[in-house]
């Protein structure tokens, strides 16, 4: 007789899986991990802290890789369609964390499990498959050398209704700027991940389970999220995209600034997807240019209408929803290039490979989305490369010789083009480049590390941190350096906890734009709130954009109340993002990172100031950013080190 | 808590073909077996059951009824969002996300393969705006 289904929302189990040993196993986990980390992103914080030893190789058998699911997924909740793969990073060697959306969530939990850990290194390439009575290795040798496109229809074709995650070409040749795939082109693709999978041996996970999720009151769950599913559909007409650009140069010029709102972006969101922000992030110096040196003056209204967000719209085909996304940023567009169609590009794809290399051709950018999402490779690491060479090339530390007669020269698609094809082949000055800026320009030498920008060895996101030092602390403080999802300014007045939290700082409705570069300990507890929040999305599995709703509005604590059964205030909550942060920062003292060494350095913190442009004059106290941040957790000032007490209380439950 | 099958089982396989995790076993004219942990309770074994030999997790007798009385889920689009959550829920993947307003490129759930819905209308028990409607085939 098998015991009554756990009604929590949460599974109770995970799936370990050794490759070296080809076994299989799940593995009860307590009702008390769940209270103190939540699942997802918290629970992989705990397993793999505990299961890779210290010192292990990111590459070797030692490290282990999770595929984890949040809490709320396929619980009835809206926006909790997201998964997360974890494990120690091949490029920062220390917490690895990537987060995708597409419909591999609930595939995780309708196996029965709340994540799929797996460890060691087949001598085979083999492939992962799950249903409701099996779990098998199996034997992926035809698959292993095709794209993720491919590899993701050959498996449908066997497995009609699965999900799939995969890797393609980067991650079989460990380019460490590798992401795993799914729903043909949605990306886990931060941290170098698909890479270690590829060192395992481990192509793809096909899951076929059809398990149920049980939730402790399913009214209450829908309840709340026919709140959510109103404000979704609240969606006026809106400006033509062209004048997107006005809006954010009226919003750098202004001296005061109404707190944002969410919803507002939520319309351009539901309206565009991301690509909504192309031109506003431009004017009003949100986006880096020209590998962080060029300024709004150098990417202008006219060159800048390449990105225009209805020339992306115009070849959406449909709109692409992850699963239990009411909104749909998502969409499938055709292109002109090499393929048929591809996943509209994202915001930062565009950026990347648009203002970040000068390149005013969108068909490239529709081609290189497709052409790196089939590799399976990171667009925002692959565009800080291809930057990063560009500038070499100015500066002629790489030459026509290594190039073999292709001039990098600032926007030309061409080359550009070329240059992806390289570092995903790992051919020729490809090969220097596939790892990344960090590891590229220890290759290169000369005076390119003061051009490569990076925290503890992962690109920095299209988001520029002179223009909201929000960005700086948390691309430098988090645990997974160089990450923009983990926190800023803008994304606090959009979350509104305070209108939730007891500890969370209210900000005024219109406030002195000076105020946000500021150090002040409101700024600290502003950005602990960030890092605390995230940890419970990343924990429930929520997604950023339904975050920025509102903490009225998506109403993401009283969802875990009544998926669990428990009775746990928001606060509470937030105490749960705090031991998650800990255990993240404790993992990489484990594994003998130093947090102050992933600080972000030069020009993306304004050092030296910009002359020209939307952030002209501004700089960014990082030291002090990271002291009042480290403060506000009660870790040390210096170090960025949690107390012993600190450590030995997240890292003794059992 | 699971399904079962009783003594009265003939043996015939209905419930072994439609059973959409593959958690019944058995040889033909043998009495099946369902395996407890797979079982999600759909209810499909004990609606095509011509023996009625299936009980429910309550101990209550399933009722055999005629497939094609079977309910099949109709859907709502002005209440729909086109989230996606009945389609993940579906055990028997009958349903698909496609473009049906125009001027909306949002895909909504559609029963795409009618045949292999089973009637158990997960559906409709997950949906949180009460879009998805059950309703009896339109054929019988």
């Amino acid at each position: 007789m098998t015991p009554p289904r756990r009604n929590t929302g949460f599974m109770g189990k995970i799936m370990v899986v050794d490759l070296t040993v080809k076994t299989i196993e799940t593995q009860t986990v307590s009702q008390q991990i769940y209270r103190s980390f939540l699942s997802g992103m918290g629970l992989a914080a705990h397993v793999l802290y505990h299961n890779i030893p210290k010192g292990a190789d990111p590459l070797g058998p030692d490290n282990m890789l999770g595929f984890v699911s949040g809490l709320l997924t396929g619980t009835g909740s809206f926006f909790t369609g997201r998964w997360m793969v974890t494990g120690k990073s091949p490029l920062t060697s220390g917490w690895g964390e990537a987060n995708c959306g597409g419909h591999f969530s609930p595939a995780i939990k309708r196996c029965g499990v709340d994540g799929i850990f797996v460890t060691g290194i087949s001598d085979q390439p083999v492939y992962l498959y799950v249903d409701d009575t099996t779990a098998l290795l199996k034997d992926a040798g035809l698959l292993w050398g095709m794209d993720t496109v491919e590899t993701e229809t050959q498996l449908l074709k066997r497995y009609p209704g699965a999900r799939v995650a995969c890797i393609g070409p980067a991650g079989e040749r460990r380019s460490l700027m590798a992401g795993v795939s799914t729903d043909k082109g949605r990306m886990a693709a931060r941290s170098g991940l698909g890479a270690v999978m590829g060192a395992k041996g481990l192509k793809a996970l096909v899951l076929a389970g059809n398990k149920r999720i049980g939730v402790h009151n399913k009214e209450a769950m829908k309840r709340i999220s026919r709140i959510c599913s109103k404000w979704v559909q609240l969606q006026p007409p809106f400006l033509p995209g062209f004048l997107t650009a006005p809006v954010g140069a009226l919003l750098r010029t202004m001296p005061w600034v109404f707190t944002q709102d969410g919803l507002l972006y939520k319309i351009l969101l539901r309206k565009w997807g991301t690509v909504s922000m192309n031109q506003i992030s431009v004017e009003m110096g949100d986006a880096p240019i020209k590998n962080w040196k060029g300024s709004s003056r150098d990417w202008g209204f006219f060159k800048n209408l390449s990105a225009n967000p209805d020339k992306f719209t115009k070849k959406q085909l449909r709109k692409f929803h992850c699963y239990s996304c009411p909104l749909g940023c998502g969409g499938i567009c055709t292109t002109t290039g090499r393929y048929p169609f591809t996943h509209k590009p994202e915001y930062e794809t565009v950026l990347s490979f648009g203002g970040f290399v000068l390149n005013r051709d969108v068909n490239t950018i529709f081609d290189i989305n497709e052409t790196l999402n089939r590799a399976g490779m990171d667009t925002i690491s692959a565009g800080h490369v291809v930057a990063f060479a560009m500038e070499c090339f100015e500066k002629k530390i790489i030459t026509l010789q290594d190039t073999a007669g292709m001039a990098l020269k600032w926007g030309s698609p061409e080359a550009i083009s070329w240059l992806v094809d390289q570092i995903i082949h790992r051919q020729g000055i490809g090969h220097i480049l596939a790892d990344g800026v960090a590891k590229a320009a220890g290759r290169l030498g000369q005076e390119s590390h003061a051009f490569a920008a990076h925290a503890g060895g992962q690109e920095l996101a299209m988001h520029d941190s002179r223009n909201d030092p929000g960005f700086a602390l948390h691309y430098s403080a988090e645990p997974a350096p160089g990450r923009h999802t983990s926190g800023a300014w803008l994304y606090y007045e959009m979350y509104q906890l305070w209108k939730k939290v007891a500890a969370a700082p209210r900000i005024p409705l219109v406030y002195n734009k000076a105020r946000k570069y500021e150090t002040t300990s409101i700024q600290a507890h502003m950005a602990k709130a960030n890092s605390q929040f995230m940890n419970v999305m990343n924990g429930a599995g929520v997604c950023l954009f339904g975050g920025f709703l509102g903490a009225r509005r998506i109403r993401i604590f009283d969802w875990l109340n009544a998926a669990t059964g428990w009775h746990m205030t928001p606060d509470d909550y937030m105490a749960a993002g705090t031991r998650i942060q800990t255990l993240k920062q404790a993992f990489n003292l484990k594994h003998g990172i130093q947090p102050k060494n992933c600080i972000v350095k030069g020009r993306p913190l304004g050092h030296p100031p910009q002359a020209r442009g939307a952030n002209k004059g501004r700089s960014v106290d990082i030291k002090a950013l990271t002291r009042a941040y480290w403060e506000a957790f009660g870790w040390d000032t210096e170090t960025g080190k949690p107390t012993d007490r600190q450590i030995d209380a997240v890292t003794t439950v059992l | 808590m699971a399904f079962f099958i009783t003594k009265d089982c003939t043996g015939c396989t209905a419930c072994q073909r439609i059973c959409p995790t593959h958690a019944i076993s058995g040889e033909k004219k043998q009495p099946h077996i369902i395996f407890d942990p797979a079982c999600i309770d759909c209810g499909a074994c004990g609606r095509i059951c011509p023996a009625g030999a299936v009980a429910d997790p309550f101990d209550r007798m399933a009722l055999n009824i005629p497939k094609k009385e079977w309910v099949r889920p109709v859907f709502d689009l002005d209440r729909c969002t086109a989230c996606h959550i009945c389609i993940d829920a579906c055990p028997a993947n009958a349903l698909d996300a496609v473009l049906q307003k125009v001027k909306d490129l949002h895909p909504y759930p559609v029963l795409t393969r009618e045949p292999d819905c089973m009637g158990c209308g997960f559906c409709a028990a997950e949906c949180p705006l009460d879009a998805v409607i059950l309703e009896k085939n339109s054929n019988s």
